[in-house]
């Protein structure tokens, strides 16, 4: 008979024999981290350092708890990432290091393998790259926006003219697109809302931001429970060249600020723990950042925010215990071009809007009258509801606007390029296309089946890519309303997708995707193959350029079922009007393109949670912190060195 | 509380009685438990079809297998109403006239569960029962926390009611003995007890499992999925054996069918359920296990020398695949249809160029299962250790799936599935350890049930099984339970977002609950005991009932409707709110307790009449429906009729048109029915229109209706699935 009391002994001795009958990856790591710790404390001073266990961190004495970031070079066939333009190569393999839990929240052991009380959620490494320079345009490599520019002329601005992913977007000056004045015709976020307007600057000075009230490193708050910044921190931000890569990383309860084109990345730049909170998601501003100034924003699981700046080690702490939303933060970022708001997708499936620098009020929905609230009635999703608009005159307080998406978890949104449209995808499947500026919900598209779980724009705005639980990337083409391709090739969920918009053009589209199978698949799409029925497609599908000529208001219907696509399109050419809303249908698998990747390899042995593509590398990161940088090929002639290099080793 | 007096004998009763009011008054009396806390705001009377029911099942040593896949089964509504209806009602009705001995049945209906025995077990006395974890280990330590598992199981016993199926009631359903007679014993026995709470004791079930098959006789631990897979099918022979012995059982209903037609109309509650029924019935020829788990696969071999390819088709109650670390169970099931190369020892003999080839294989579905039991394989033969070994591989399964690895022309290849139970795995090996499953309810969100214990979980706990290999050094137990079997069963899109805008109700009232838990915790006691009360006290009168006319059988009863004696079941519903009835309580209750009850009785009248005035608005409703769906059958009928001017005359010869409207008719309910449950699809439709025609013929030539059993019985494929990788060997 079965007795719950003996399954602690059972555990360890499984444990115990999982590790010595089958080494794997895991255990090999205390022993590269002893190397390291030992070649590097030769030359700085001995790190901060855990007792090895036992005392308080529930873990076996002897086991190795590592309190630096470790840096690894692996070689091999196994690094390689092998696509059509080269080879990418596994330059660095960072692995962040874990914390131990604080002495008061040490881990109970736990002999209830059913305990139902699952604890706060968590959540894998996750980036916000920062760069203080403005990036050089796209078009130095194959992203050819300035020159396709004048074949598209039709396109509307919305979708024209921002060539570059949300991340990388501001800064950048190119066409003048980035630019502050390029923006100042676009409405924007809370613009007609006198009440918003924000009180004449105190510090006229552009450069004198605003920053938070308290001193982390001082606090003697019992939320943050210790910050180590770096000893020559000041020089070290003096001296990085302003076209280097920050990140801020996430890992268990720390927040990292590395420098990752450092000599000495694995120095964390300043490294935040928190007493039991865990940061799940972190955005910096774009709009705000310079080499003196960074505004970040962290989401925690315990539903409390904060307001960083590190260059100065000031923060704030907003919905202070979950006084506005008590819910988990999933996913928070800054509204574009906006300094002071930023938006956190709340886990009960509630967005709310922040201000950086007002005071937390207790939050009691406010009633719409019916003419604010007429829209809701067609809107395409039932669930939808304003508990906030942003046109309220009470703006004293946080929030500045609270919207109800979904009843389920939002898992992920982002802005597009433009900053016009918010995508949200949430743990009920759907994926909304919402336009926060107006308030409104324009359409509703579901997964194939279960959740969605990431979200992305491409560099151009015209798709919308969504990773889930159905181990499938879908692209969605938001000119046509209509899913354009399933992606099959994860194993698993996807988590993480993104569009590489260095090997982006007007016709042809990289983007990769990780997932819980440990792999990176990356994937190549082209207007024109697209454009092309699948052999088995039901639907005829017309070019899909031949859309781009059209107005984006242009309806093309609610694409219900194939025979209503040519009578939708008629009705597109003459129904100037509106664009339709609507909840879509989810498409037959037998109807719909598949798209297969160029390349799967898995690269890391832990589930990915975070993909990103810079100028010269493509980063993962791991739900153990791992972070692993994959270089772009180089030319030939180096290519060829390198791939001899790796043989001999 | 005369209501323990039903099942066990005086002495047994009176320390009941005693139990529960010690119970009351002790300061520490029993904190409600979190399941009572979360069926708090449940009023109103228990449904006709046991969705509302959340027994645990009592553990006799490691016998959890059976616990938590009978759990998983009774919570598939289409299950368990095939089950309960199975064999039909007029059938039951006709055997009842022939048991002349037993008078009584006439009235009432001739099943009367083993539980409310009218021969007393000597339940506590049970070598089973001392096994049972509650009583033994767990009472011996003082210093048991109340948190703990085992306490709160002894606890769940304790509370009861507990319903002891000691006996056999086979005779009654005029069938053999057999597991499927004990099954129903149990579903039967939970559906008419009173209470909403309790424990079953499903000790003759056992036994019979254990006399009838070697393999479960001892008191190890066994496998639950091979213990699902032999329980399906030991369901289907059973009801095919009993079908092959009353061939002309499905002749039956239809002979019956005019008259609960027309008594449709006038019965409004008794309806709902009769239409069950009568759907049920048109697929009663034994098929209902089939049509539920069977899906068909097809494997493809092509020959790698003719380039020929051959196919074949093979039946499956569950689909067995191999598990990769880090994967989705859609990407296992993709793995599964992957092309697999038969070479070497393994080579294909192909009957068009003769002798033994190279092929490709691979395996899709060709016709998809309503409900999916998909089994993780985490038990593997591992060479170097002469010994199976337990996977831990990391994989996750979402709330819904789809098929990808359908054949061409599969029908329905999108099918939408949604997970309804998972059987979790606890322990490090294969040879010991724990099953426990958690389960989707109709309207009470997920629960998981742990032998005795039962307990509301969130939606997220659901996904907390993907398993994953142990981190050495810490100590949770956590990570030894890992997902073994998956239950999905066939759901529709409009269903799924219903059901999204109704979980988010579902969550409010549980944060209100939890608020109010939290807020005034001294309150909630006496809550929860008002919980119970409910049950424990309108039992009584029920009971007095149930003496005259077993309420118990009233369910799954016949259609009373046009019997003189009035239909039972809505008795049952308005016996609370009879308000002559109110003051009669049991002499035993406490004064207070009275006034309680006495209160809540008014309270529970006012929404009974309430409850009764929509549910005939809804019952009339449904009936115009049907009727519309019968013209409109009628409709596509007489077409059919134009084409099909042969059958046609075959048809007259036959009470035709008007008997064949009557039968189009509760076909259309039954697929109304069907509907209603919300696992079957619109599309099944057709399907029925064109069974509905089998069974027409079948019905003139009841050969060919034995022929279809027979040739279904030839199917020698029941078995799960599992893929043999030929070349996986190292």
């Amino acid at each position: 008979m079965f007795k719950i009391h003996t399954l602690a002994a059972a555990t360890a001795l499984i444990c115990d024999a999982l590790v010595r009958g089958a080494p794997t990856h895991d255990a090999r790591c205390p022993r590269q981290s002893a190397d390291c710790w030992v070649r590097r404390s030769s030359v700085l001073p001995p790190p901060p350092r855990y007792p090895n266990g036992g005392f308080y961190t529930g873990l076996p004495a002897g086991a190795l708890l590592e309190t630096n970031n470790t840096l690894d070079h692996p070689t091999g066939p196994e690094y390689q990432l092998v696509v059509g333009e080269g080879t990418y190569v596994l330059r660095d393999d960072m692995h962040l290091a874990t914390p131990p839990p604080h002495p008061s929240d040490a881990p109970q052991p736990n002999n209830n393998p059913l305990a139902i009380n699952t604890g706060p959620p968590t959540a894998g490494t996750k980036l916000s790259t920062a760069v203080i320079a403005p990036r050089r345009p796209f078009s130095q490599s194959l992203f050819r926006m300035t020159t396709g520019q004048s074949g598209r002329s039709p396109i509307p601005p919305s979708i024209q003219e921002e060539a570059q992913s949300p991340k990388s977007d501001t800064g950048s000056i190119v066409n003048g697109f980035g630019s502050a004045s390029y923006y100042a015709h676009m409405p924007t976020f809370g613009d007609n809302n006198d009440a918003l307007r924000p009180a004449p600057a105190k510090n006229s000075k552009k450069d004198q931001r605003a920053k938070p009230k308290n001193n982390i490193v001082k606090s003697n708050s019992s939320y943050v429970s210790r910050v180590i910044p770096h000893e020559a921190l000041q020089k070290r931000l003096s001296d990085r060249s302003p076209d280097g890569l920050m990140v801020f990383a996430n890992c268990n309860r720390a927040l990292m600020w590395l420098d990752l084109t450092s000599d000495v990345k694995t120095e964390n730049m300043t490294k935040i723990l928190f007493t039991k909170a865990h940061v799940l998601c972190h955005d910096v501003n774009e709009a705000t950042k310079s080499t003196a100034h960074l505004d970040v924003i962290l989401g925690f699981n315990t539903s409390d925010i904060i307001w960083y700046e590190p260059i100065s080690q000031k923060y704030a702490r907003l919905n202070k215990n979950g006084v506005i939303n008590p819910s988990p933060i999933s996913t928070i970022l800054w509204l574009p071009h906006k300094e002071n708001y930023f938006i956190a997708a709340h886990m009960d499936g509630t967005l709310v809007v922040y201000d950086k620098e007002k005071e937390d009020a207790e939050f009691v929905p406010e009633e719409l009258n019916s003419v604010e609230n007429g829209f809701e009635n067609d809107s395409p999703s039932t669930k939808f509801h304003i508990k906030k608009s942003v046109q309220s005159k009470n703006q004293k307080t946080n929030p500045i606007a609270a919207y109800q998406m979904s009843n389920m978890k939002i898992n992920n949104m982002a802005f597009s390029p433009d900053g016009q449209l918010l995508a949200v995808v949430c743990d009920d499947g759907c994926l909304t296309i919402f336009d926060y500026i107006n308030e409104r919900v324009l359409d509703v598209y579901r997964s194939y089946y279960g959740g969605m779980l990431c979200v992305t724009w491409s560099p151009d705005g015209r798709y919308v890519l969504t990773g889930g639980q159905d181990d499938l990337v879908s692209i969605w083409s938001l000119v046509d309303q209509a899913l354009v391709a399933r992606c099959v090739g994860h194993d698993s969920w996807v988590t993480d997708v993104k569009f590489d918009p260095w090997r982006c053009d007007e016709r042809n589209y990289r983007f990769g995707s990780v997932g819980e199978d440990c792999r990176l698949l990356l994937w190549d799409f082209s207007v024109g193959m697209l454009g092309r029925p699948k052999a088995m497609s039901v639907r005829p599908r017309t070019s899909v350029s031949s859309h781009f000529a059209m107005n984006r208001k242009e309806s093309h219907g609610r694409l219900r079922s194939n025979s209503n696509r040519t009578q939708s399109q008629a009705d597109g050419v003459d129904g100037e009007s509106t664009r339709p809303q609507g909840v879509h249908p989810v498409d037959p698998m037998r109807s719909t393109a598949v798209l297969p990747p160029v390349m799967s390899k898995v690269v890391d042995t832990h589930p990915l949670t975070w993909l990103g593509f810079e100028e010269r590398c493509i980063i993962t990161a791991s739900k153990d912190g791992r972070v692993r940088e994959w270089d772009r090929p180089k030319d030939s002639d180096d290519r060829q060195q390198s791939a001899a290099g790796a043989g001999d080793m | 509380m005369s209501f323990f007096g039903k099942f066990k004998p005086g002495s047994a009763q009176a320390s009941n009685a005693a139990h529960a009011t010690a119970a009351k008054k002790d300061p520490n009396a029993p904190q409600p438990t979190s399941l009572e806390k979360h069926l708090a705001d449940v009023t109103g009377p228990t449904r006709l079809d046991g969705s509302d029911k959340f027994f645990g099942f009592e553990n006799y040593g490691s016998t959890c297998y059976c616990n938590s896949i009978i759990q998983c089964l009774y919570y598939s509504a289409p299950f368990r109403e095939h089950v309960l209806n199975f064999p039909s009602k007029p059938f039951l009705d006709s055997l009842a006239d022939r048991v002349a001995a037993n008078d009584q049945h006439t009235n009432g209906g001739p099943v009367r569960p083993q539980s409310s025995s009218t021969t007393p077990y000597p339940n506590l006395a049970s070598p089973a029962r001392k096994q049972a974890p509650p009583t033994s280990p767990g009472g011996a330590k003082p210093e048991e926390s109340k948190d703990s598992p085992e306490y709160r199981k002894k606890m769940a016993l304790a509370a009861g009611p507990v319903l002891e199926m000691t006996r056999d009631n086979s005779q009654k359903y005029g069938m053999d003995e057999s597991l499927f007679t004990s099954l129903k014993d149990i579903f039967e026995a939970i559906l008419n007890n009173p209470s909403r709470i309790g424990v079953v004791s499903p000790h003759k079930f056992l036994e019979i499992l254990r006399r009838e098959n070697e393999m479960f006789r001892s008191a190890m631990h066994q496998d639950a999925h091979e213990f699902l897979n032999l329980l399906l099918n030991q369901v289907v022979d059973n009801v095919e054996s009993f079908s092959r012995q009353h061939p002309a059982l499905t002749q039956q209903p239809h002979a019956n069918g005019a008259a609960p037609e027309k008594g449709l109309a006038a019965a409004m509650s008794a309806a709902v359920a009769n239409a069950h029924r009568r759907g049920i019935q048109q697929d009663q020829d034994a098929h209902w296990v089939h049509d539920l788990f069977e899906g068909t696969l097809t494997s493809e071999t092509r020959c790698l020398t003719c380039e020929n390819t051959s196919q074949r088709d093979e039946a499956f109650l569950d689909l067995s695949v191999d598990l990769s670390p880090h994967t989705s169970v859609t990407s296992c099931l993709r793995k599964f249809s992957e092309e697999e190369m038969l070479c070497e020892r393994n080579k294909f003999h192909c009957d068009n160029c003769g002798g033994l080839q190279e092929a490709e294989k691979r395996m899709k579905i060709k016709r998809l299962p309503r409900i999916l039991a998909l089994h993780l394989k985490r038990f593997k033969y591992t060479e170097d250790l002469q010994r199976l070994q337990k996977l831990f591989h990391r994989v996750v399964y979402p709330f819904h799936l789809r098929l990808f690895n359908t054949t061409e022309d599969a029908e329905d290849p999108d099918r939408l599935y949604e997970l309804y139970a998972v059987v979790v795995h606890i322990g490090g090996g294969p040879y010991h350890g724990h099953y426990v499953s958690i389960i989707k309810t109709q309207d009470r969100g997920w629960l998981l049930f742990d032998d005795e214990l039962v307990e509301p979980v969130s939606r997220d706990y659901v996904l907390s099984f993907f398993g994953g290999d142990p981190v050495p050094g810490v100590q949770d137990a956590r990570q030894l339970a890992c997902a073994y079997v998956l239950f999905y069963q066939e759901t529709t899109l409009e269903a799924v977002l219903k059901e999204q805008e109704a979980d988010g109700h579902l969550d409010q009232v549980n944060t209100r609950v939890s608020d109010a838990e939290t807020a005034k915790d001294s309150m909630s006691p006496t809550k929860a005991e008002l919980l119970r009360q409910t049950q424990t006290v309108a039992t009584p009168l029920h009971e007095e009932m149930e003496d005259l006319e077993p309420v118990a059988h009233a369910l799954t009863a016949p259609d009373m409707g046009h019997s003189p004696a009035p239909p039972v079941r809505p008795h049952f519903e308005h016996m609370p709110t009879t308000p002559a009835l109110s003051p009669i309580m049991p002499s035993k209750s406490k004064k207070e307790l009275k006034a309680e009850a006495k209160q809540r009785k008014v309270e529970e009248k006012e929404k009974e009449k309430a409850e009764q005035a929509r549910r005939k608005e809804a019952s009339e409703k449904r009936i115009a429906a049907w009727k519309k769906q019968d013209e409109d059958y009628k409709r596509v009928l007489e077409e059919s009729k134009q084409t099909a001017v042969e059958e046609m005359k075959k048809r007259g010869e036959e009470p035709a048109p008007a008997s064949a409207g009557e039968k189009s008719g509760a076909a259309a309910a039954g697929g109304l029915a069907r509907f209603r449950h919300g696992s079957v699809s619109l599309r099944g439709k057709p399907k029925l229109f064109g069974k509905d025609k089998e069974t027409n013929g079948g019905e003139k030539t009841p050969s060919a209706a034995d022929d279809a059993t027979t040739e279904e019985k030839k199917m020698k494929n029941r078995f799960s699935l599992g893929r043999k990788k030929s070349q996986g060997l190292p």
